[in-house]
């Protein structure tokens, strides 16, 4: 620690208080995620192990999955990767402004991604008739996809906390009240768009794209839309420029480790991918 | 506890200086029930392990006289049947769980801070988070007794598709889910915990290849929690969804395969058995260099052959399995990795020897404990490898062969070493010294009681008795060997008794011990005073060798002067820093105790009302920050009005 | 730390200047190699290389992503052996599950029976 104040620049690999000068957040959630990959290897093992053999009467995988709408998740997990690779780098340089930004592009793709999730389900269970229940495929494949899911939720409301955490000013005296009423500002946002959208998508895929549906969605969904734009609005209002706080460069480890933890969740999607999806086409 | 709590320099010291700048209440008491519910000092946390670990050792003791006593004659009905099931469940859940892994715990927690020259673990307040989960999951995984539902009794393996609904319609398999759920969270906690304090917080000149064996042990250990445990943790979700959401993990109609849970549950089962026995071979690597007054043989094979243990543990499952026909290429590539274990085993058995070989052996109750854990350690590997080949392992399976096997290694071996670390550490835990006749005494009931009750089921086993039957007939040949065994038990009751007798009253009114009561070589023993300061340390000692309290005593005027520049440069930096105590992780582990009760009942406001304490925990904990107070001890542990110095 | 004869502080300057343009380019190629496997699936080769090909781009993204993402070129080597420790023993554990269950003592009765059924119609 009185390293920072004597060298004025902040050294973000090393700590230099510590025997191996790995920071301890830093050491720590690389064991975690060292565990956290017998986690997920013992999940995937069972996926797959019920693939080997499957028995009669079990769902045909390449009937039921979509292709293009995981590709698509796929593609906005990698890109939610990058933005909290950004997030990291500007906290490291200091650049407050451009984290806030990195992390709520951040924010945005981790609920895209949760939305395609549950569009996936929805169709799964709905159309194609496979629930948790009612076949050894539904039962490791809801469970698998929902473990990773659950993962990335637990993700995104790290994000937003830290999001919030970084508007804490300088002088302390903040009501905690402010703070709890921000993260349900952020909570409230992401949800309700992620309702919106979702109804949009759904109205479009059932009657087509005209005035009519639209007009409709608008009528089904005025309060969600209302309750979306109110939320925004109040996390735009608390994310107001006001003075000098309390997050710099000395967090940036505390961004750091939850990024850690954020690009573990993706990597475990790219072997979910891979294995689960595209093998079954083979 | 009052020994820690009233040793001399509380209550004098500065606390909670400055009021912090944000509205959270920190707790300050220094005794009483909030400074124990709030506590983050490794020693009071390692106290609380060690005090509910010998709590249950003692009620899994009883569940195992209750077996015993059923057994002493041929269609004995002191137990029915499902009684009988529930009490050998609870047993093996009991020890494993509940006492000898956190009476591990309570080692790592007292001991290897101090023995790496550190003032805390790395995250305090994780540590008492890992704590208070472990004594959630021990009130869930027991809660049982006293509801209409019963204990758990699918056995402590849990083996699908006994685990179903279908044969297990109440809930007493729910709380055995649950509770080990929590426990496997604790677990993970605090071994995570571990990795890092050792990893990043030794002293200057402290190299891993000077770490004392019992940390390298812990360290090894912990790996072995972080790595296993998933498995079972996704093992326990398969079932807990089966059960509760009726998906097809196990269910055989719909396609499951009870096999995968035993593959699973054995992933981590076997590691499991090495986090119990590796803490056990790293406390008697301490004892026995002490008591032979020379460094222990061989130091960096006995690190290396615990690494290699621990890396094979995980490559050995299905030895648990050679008779579910899994293969002939399976079975003997099994079989060969389970006899390479013996390898590095046999190797640590022979340092220990080499440790004592020339040594000017000093008798001692510690060292009594730790001579009898090599012998009986012995026995019990012997047996191992003749599991190992799977032939022979055909006809032991599920035999009381593989009962008396596996507790000549945990009583033998865990719990001789254990029972030899409590001697061995108290003088330094609360400054006292147990009577050596006494303990002694102890030591000799024990072990004659132990090898009394478990030498004739070898016999009993490859005479055909089986594993898990409440009753037998009287015309198998059984009889004898039961009737032996039962006595044994007694026996082995009584030695725990009067060795519980004698700590409690040591406690209260033993000898009192002076500092460094063993003449020994290793950092803890270096602390002013005993038990050890909250800091542990007036000034950071600086490593010089591997038995670096040793080399202090042979190099005092060096260390005189080094300890004067390292105590200046410390005030230098605004003395000591002590971590503040916190009421969050206690909370956030009530929250995990409501959550696992509203899953167990299904009942979602429950759950969602624990998951929302457990988030508030660990929200505002992170919140309220790492902020802590300074101390100023001078350089041996004084403050600025001194105490006596005994 | 400092007294190193390479810095790390300095080294670790340039390295950040240039970082912001690495991770746009690396998320780019990430994407690519997605695309590329999603067309890979529908080419007319032999299943074992087409398997080879997806595990192979999988571990590049993989590789990519903890080395450069998640800083591990950066880093100390310890923090690259901590994490490989974890990641290697499920690799080796998931090898192991998938032989075992793959084998041919493990095929479950009801598949099998299937299998005997199908057999003996076709005799």
């Amino acid at each position: 620690m009185t390293s920072h104040a004597a060298n004025g620049a902040i050294d973000h690999h090393h700590d230099h208080t510590t025997s191996t000068g790995i920071p301890n957040k830093k050491l720590l959630m690389w064991a975690f995620l060292a565990s956290d990959c017998m986690f997920f290897g013992t999940l995937i093992s069972t996926h797959l192990i019920y693939r080997l053999h499957p028995p009669p009467g079990n769902p045909v995988p390449r009937q039921i999955f979509d292709i293009p709408l995981t590709s698509f998740s796929t593609f906005i997990l990698l890109m939610s990767s990058l933005m909290m690779a950004l997030a990291v780098n500007a906290i490291q340089k200091g650049n407050l402004k451009s984290m806030r930004f990195s992390l709520l592009a951040t924010i945005v793709c981790g609920a895209i991604f949760l939305g395609c999730q549950v569009f996936e389900f929805n169709n799964f269970v709905f159309e194609k008739h496979m629930t948790i229940t009612n076949s050894i495929l539904g039962t490791t494949f809801f469970t698998l996809t929902g473990t990773h899911g659950t993962h990335v939720a637990i993700g995104v409301l790290w994000l937003g906390l830290m999001y919030v955490r970084s508007f804490k000013p300088a002088t302390g005296g903040q009501p905690w009240t402010t703070t709890l009423l921000h993260v349900v500002a952020l909570v409230a946002a992401v949800l309700l768009s992620m309702k919106v959208v979702l109804s949009v998508i759904w109205a479009l895929e059932a009657h087509g794209l005209s005035g009519a549906t639209l007009g409709g969605v608008v009528g089904a969904q005025w309060l969600a839309i209302v309750g979306t734009v109110i939320a925004i609005g109040a996390e735009r209002w608390f994310a107001r420029p006001a003075g000098p706080v309390q997050f710099d460069q000395s967090n940036a480890i505390d961004v750091e480790s939850m990024g850690l933890y954020w690009h573990f969740v993706d990597i475990v999607w790219i072997v979910i991918f891979t294995a689960v999806y595209l093998l079954e086409y083979l | 506890m009052e020994a820690t709590a009233k040793s001399h320099f509380t209550g004098k010291e500065e606390h909670a200086p400055a009021k912090p700048s944000f509205a959270f209440w920190r707790p300050t008491a220094k005794t009483g029930l909030m400074s124990w519910l709030t506590t983050v000092d490794h020693k009071k946390i390692g106290f609380l392990y060690g005090s509910f670990a010998l709590f249950f050792f003692l009620v899994g003791g009883c569940e195992a006289l209750l077996i015993r006593l059923q057994l002493i004659v041929p269609n004995n009905t002191l137990l029915t049947a499902p009684q009988y099931n529930t009490m050998f469940t609870m047993h093996g859940t009991t020890m494993i769980f509940l006492a000898v892994m956190p009476l591990g715990a309570a080692f790592f927690n007292f001991i290897m801070p101090l023995q790496i020259g550190a003032r805390d673990v790395a995250f305090p307040r994780l540590n008492a988070f890992s704590l208070w989960t472990f004594v959630a999951g021990a009130i869930i995984l027991n809660v049982g007794w006293f509801l209409p539902d019963g204990a758990p009794d699918a056995g402590w393996f849990g083996y699908a598709p006994l685990t179903s609904k279908l044969y297990n319609p109440t809930h007493a398999t729910d709380f055995w889910i649950l509770g080990l759920q929590l426990l496997g969270v604790a677990s993970i906690a605090a071994a995570l915990n571990f990795i890092v304090t050792i990893i990043n917080l030794r002293a200057p000149g402290m190299t891993m290849m000077r770490l004392p064996v019992f940390t390298w042990m812990t360290l090894i250990t912990s790996f072995l929690i972080i790595l296993s445990f998933p498995a079972i943790t996704i093992a326990l979700v398969e079932v807990m969804f089966d059960r509760q959401f009726g998906t097809n993990f196990f269910e055989v109609s719909n396609g499951g395969m009870p096999i995968l849970w035993q593959h699973l549950f054995w992933i981590f089962g076997h590691p499991e058995v090495y986090i119990l026995i590796l803490p056990a071979m790293g406390i008697v690597s301490e004892i026995l260099p002490t008591f032979a007054r020379k460094p222990l043989f061989g130091y960096p094979i006995v690190v290396f052959s615990g690494a290699s243990i621990g890396f094979l543990g995980f490559t050995v499952w299905s030895h648990h399995m050679f008779t579910t026909g899994m293969g002939t290429v399976a079975t003997a590539a099994f079989s060969l990795a389970t006899m390479t274990i013996a390898v590095p085993t046999g190797v640590k058995i022979f340092n220990w020897i080499g440790t004592l070989w020339g040594g000017h052996l000093k008798m001692r109750t510690p060292m009594m404990f730790a001579l009898g854990f090599i012998w009986m350690f012995m026995i019990g590997g012997f047996s191992g490898v003749m599991h190992s080949a799977a032939p022979a392992d055909a006809q032991q399976q599920d035999s009381y062969f593989v009962v008396a096997h596996f507790h000549y290694v945990l009583i033998g071996g865990s719990i001789f070493a254990l029972l030899g670390g409590i001697h061995y550490w108290f003088p330094l835990m609360f400054g006292r010294r147990v009577s050596e006749f006494w303990g002694k005494l102890s030591f000799w009931v024990i072990f004659i009681g132990f090898n009394v009750t478990f030498f004739p089921m070898h016999f009993l086993g490859l005479n055909g008795m089986p594993r898990r039957t409440f009753t037998y007939d009287g015309n198998m040949g059984w009889n004898v060997g039961n009737m032996i065994a039962t006595i044994g038990a007694l026996i082995l009751g009584t030695g725990i008794a009067i060795y519980f007798a004698v700590i409690i009253y040591t406690y209260l009114k033993g000898e009192k011990a002076g500092r460094d009561t063993w003449d020994a070589r290793t950092l803890e023993w270096s602390v002013p005073t005993n038990p050890p300061p909250e800091y542990n340390f007036a000034v950071i000692p600086t490593v010089h060798a591997r038995d670096a309290f040793w080399y202090e005593k042979h190099h005092q005027s060096e260390i005189e002067q080094e300890k004067a520049a390292q105590h200046q440069a410390e005030a230098a930096h605004g003395g000591i820093h002590m971590p503040f105590q916190s009421i969050y992780p206690l909370v956030a582990s009530i929250g995990a105790l409501i959550g696992a009760f509203g899953a167990i009942y299904h009942n979602l406001i429950v759950a969602l009302i624990g998951g929302s304490l457990l988030f508030i925990g660990i929200y505002l904990w992170s919140l309220e920050g790492a902020e802590g107070y300074h101390l100023h001890p001078d350089e041996d542990g004084h403050d600025d009005a001194p105490a006596p110095k005994h | 730390m400092s007294d190193s004869a390479h810095s790390p502080a300095t080294a670790g300057h340039v390295a950040e200047e240039s970082k912001f343009a690495a991770y746009v380019q690396i998320a780019m190629l990430l994407a690519v190699i997605t695309g590329v496997e999603i067309a890979v699936i529908g080419l007319p080769f032999a299943t074992w290389l087409l398997v080879t090909v997806l595990v192979v781009l999988s571990v590049v993204k993989f590789m990519f992503v903890i080395f450069y993402f998640m800083h591990l070129r950066w880093d100390k080597l310890f923090c690259t052996i901590l994490f490989f420790i974890g990641l290697i023993l499920a690799g080796g554990t998931m090898w192991a599950l998938l032989k075992l269950f793959g084998a041919e003592a493990s095929v479950p009765l009801s598949v099998a029976v299937n299998t005997v059924a199908d057999l003996s119609r076709l005799v």
